[in-house]
């Protein structure tokens, strides 16, 4: 890519993605917004935060992670629970969430060594 | 929320000193996520290297965009130099997510200026938003939610734009088995178990996130986008349900 074309890409990127940004926060500056669309919009944010969980648990390496990756499936299980315990803590549910990914794998070593 | 009896002017300076706290509420809250960043940043970087972009373009990307899986799009379609608009395109298409949150936000940015209201808009990414509503559910009402927003803001752009240049600079530096990226999933699943509060509402996470990886391989990237519809749909039929069952008993 020439200097000029990487230019072009970044900046129709950002712009673009700036125009995406203020679209609506930019058109409901002055008027209200419809309540149709306010009460969509109510589904559409744990929808698009489930998406991005799933997404980031399953679809990792951009295809579906299979059963030896486990152990992403049951940190995610680890992380939910903590998060339904802690209404939602953030340091606690990322924490251990990331303890469980390294720890259960190594602690399933250690059991099967034994056995 | 303290009280202090003596005050010639009420409410001004705990106004102001209430801003700040919430301000540096947001940037030390958020520092959680930062880790999660390193790993995505750091690939980006790379990424934006390998697919040819000019030194100074690839370090204006992450601070101009803002936008981390629209970079790698980007990065990973201009490879191929013949589609360069599909390139951008895709990258938009991942980046249409920011809309609804803007129109989420957009209540709450109406009293600021014209200007301020375009400088909140560009900050806006996945981890602000979800901390803004997280703190919007905990505190209704709260007053100082745009200063808790400049908070977590001022930690994330430059932490996102530093990791990212460390990739365009020096390349992969953090070991993929550390799998640091695991974090931001993990963060929204915290997110999900907050805002997820009714039954409909949880039709319509369940139904977004099997979505999301049934249309995966969409082209375009659009099976996020899809998917954030597809779950919105969900959540309303079956609050429809849900008011159809109540009516019968």
């Amino acid at each position: 890519m020439t200097a000029w074309q990487s230019w072009s890409v970044v900046l129709g990127l950002a712009l673009g993605t700036f125009l995406i940004r203020y679209s609506f926060i930019g058109l409901f500056a002055r008027r209200e917004i419809p309540p149709w669309l306010e009460h969509g919009l109510r589904f559409m944010v744990p929808a698009i935060f489930a998406a991005i969980v799933a997404s980031g648990v399953a679809m990792g390496s951009g295809h579906v992670a299979g059963p030896e990756q486990w152990p992403r499936y049951a940190a995610a299980l680890v992380a939910l629970a903590v998060a339904l315990k802690t209404r939602g803590h953030m340091i606690w549910t990322v924490v251990l969430g990331m303890v469980a990914l390294h720890a259960l794998p190594w602690l399933a070593r250690v059991f099967q060594s034994w056995l | 929320m303290s009280q202090t009896p003596i005050q010639a002017k009420p409410g001004f300076a705990n106004q102001s000193d209430a801003a700040r706290t919430a301000f540096w509420e947001g940037a030390r809250e958020v520092l959680v996520v930062v880790p999660s960043y390193v790993p995505f940043a750091v690939v980006c970087g790379v990424a934006s290297v390998n697919a040819g972009f000019s030194l100074s373009a690839a370090l204006a990307l992450p601070a101009l965009v803002f936008g981390g899986s629209s970079q790698a799009v980007l990065a990973q379609f201009a490879q191929n130099a013949a589609s360069l608009w599909v390139a951008v395109l895709s990258g938009l298409v991942v980046n249409l997510r920011m809309a609804i949150y803007g129109a989420a936000m957009a209540p709450r940015l109406r009293h600021l200026s014209v200007p301020r209201r375009m400088l909140a808009a560009a900050f806006l990414v996945d981890n602000s938003f979800a901390f803004v509503q997280k703190r919007a559910l905990d505190r209704p009402r709260d007053a100082h939610l745009l200063s808790y927003y400049a908070g977590i803001s001022v930690v994330l752009w430059p932490a996102w734009v530093g990791f990212c240049a460390v990739g365009v600079l020096a390349g992969n530096v953090v070991p993929a088995s550390w799998q640091l990226d695991f974090a931001i999933p993990l963060s929204f699943i915290a997110m999900c178990a907050i805002t997820v509060r009714t039954l409909p509402l949880l039709a319509s996470a369940l139904v977004g996130g099997a979505a999301s990886m049934l249309l995966f391989d969409l082209p375009l990237k659009l099976g996020l986008i899809a998917a954030c519809l597809i779950g919105m749909l969900a959540g309303l039929a079956a609050e429809k349900l849900q008011a159809r069952a109540r009516g019968r008993t």
